[in-house]
């Protein structure tokens, strides 16, 4: 649907809000399944904020071992899909961006290569977990990213269950540049 | 514009009061493991200085924002040169030494 969300918009309009099913999050982030922790995005303004959906089911690997006799999600995974979204819509920005450059230039660039640019987690500056999250939850992430820094983003991030706060807290995220790296100096 | 003595004693003062809240803040955001006070005006902040890394210096871009109401973009990394440079900074895009009382 991104594609044809993205396509669907005028190139260069970073001002719409734009909706990611799983398949265009592949697209977007080089993360795979046991890793890849954002089932949907929406409300996506690009580069800006953005909102996820992560269903947490009892298939999860890591319930096997976290713990054997209770099952609940680590926090590190929570803040590991607040992350990923952070990816998405900084992502997102790139492939905008990206078409309207091929749009200028006439070529038929398709704003590939983002999952190449996506960077790490730099700091978790601030975090707050206040409600476990167990099988069968669905946990709703936000995330706003604040004013870049050379290569790297504060952002400032929360995930619920419904009505409940689970976490919120802040990041620094990197982005990789063109010539490899991982956006530390 | 030439300062009477009383003028100039209060524009120390307060240059010496911000340089103790930057250092504080310093120390409070970044977990540093030293006394503000003996943290030197011009000591370099990154390498072997106060050994601060990338990562610290967009801690201190927001810290700036939330304390100060100042914003350092990427093309001020010159103020990241010591307590001095960055309150210089402070000083140059506020206009005035801000009071420390008045400050969050």
């Amino acid at each position: 649907m991104s594609t044809a969300t993205l396509d669907a918009r005028t190139p260069g309009d970073l001002g719409g809000l734009l909706d990611f099913e799983a398949d265009d999050i592949r697209g977007l982030l080089p993360h795979r399944w046991p890793m890849l922790l954002v089932d949907r995005a929406y409300n996506v303004s690009p580069g800006r904020s953005g909102y996820g959906i992560k269903n947490v089911t009892i298939n999860e690997p890591f319930f096997q071992g976290h713990y054997p006799d209770q099952s609940i999600m680590p926090g590190v995974f929570i803040v590991e899909a607040m992350a990923q979204l952070v990816a998405v819509v900084y992502a997102s920005a790139w492939v905008l961006e990206a078409r309207a450059a091929s749009q200028r230039a006439d070529g038929d660039g398709d704003g590939a290569g983002t999952a190449a640019r996506v960077g790490y987690l730099g700091a978790i500056r601030q975090m707050k977990f206040s409600r476990l999250v167990v099988p069968g939850d669905q946990l709703t992430l936000h995330a706003e990213l604040g004013k870049k820094f050379g290569a790297l983003t504060p952002v400032n991030v929360q995930a619920s269950v419904g009505k409940e706060l689970v976490a919120k807290g802040s990041l620094t995220v990197t982005e990789r540049s063109a010539g490899g790296g991982n956006g530390l100096q | 514009m030439t300062l009477g003595y009383a003028q100039l004693l209060d524009q120390a003062q307060a240059r010496s009061a911000l340089n103790l809240r930057v250092k504080t803040l310093l120390v409070e955001s970044l977990g540093l493991d030293v006394r503000p006070e003996h943290i030197g005006d011009d000591q370099p902040l990154f390498g072997r200085g106060l050994e601060l890394d990338s990562l610290d210096t967009l801690e201190i871009v927001v810290m700036f924002e939330e304390h100060l109401g100042v914003s350092i973009s990427d093309d001020d990394r010159a103020a990241f040169g010591s307590v001095n440079r960055l309150v210089d900074f402070v000083v140059a895009d506020l206009g005035e030494i801000p009071r420390v009382e008045a400050l969050a």
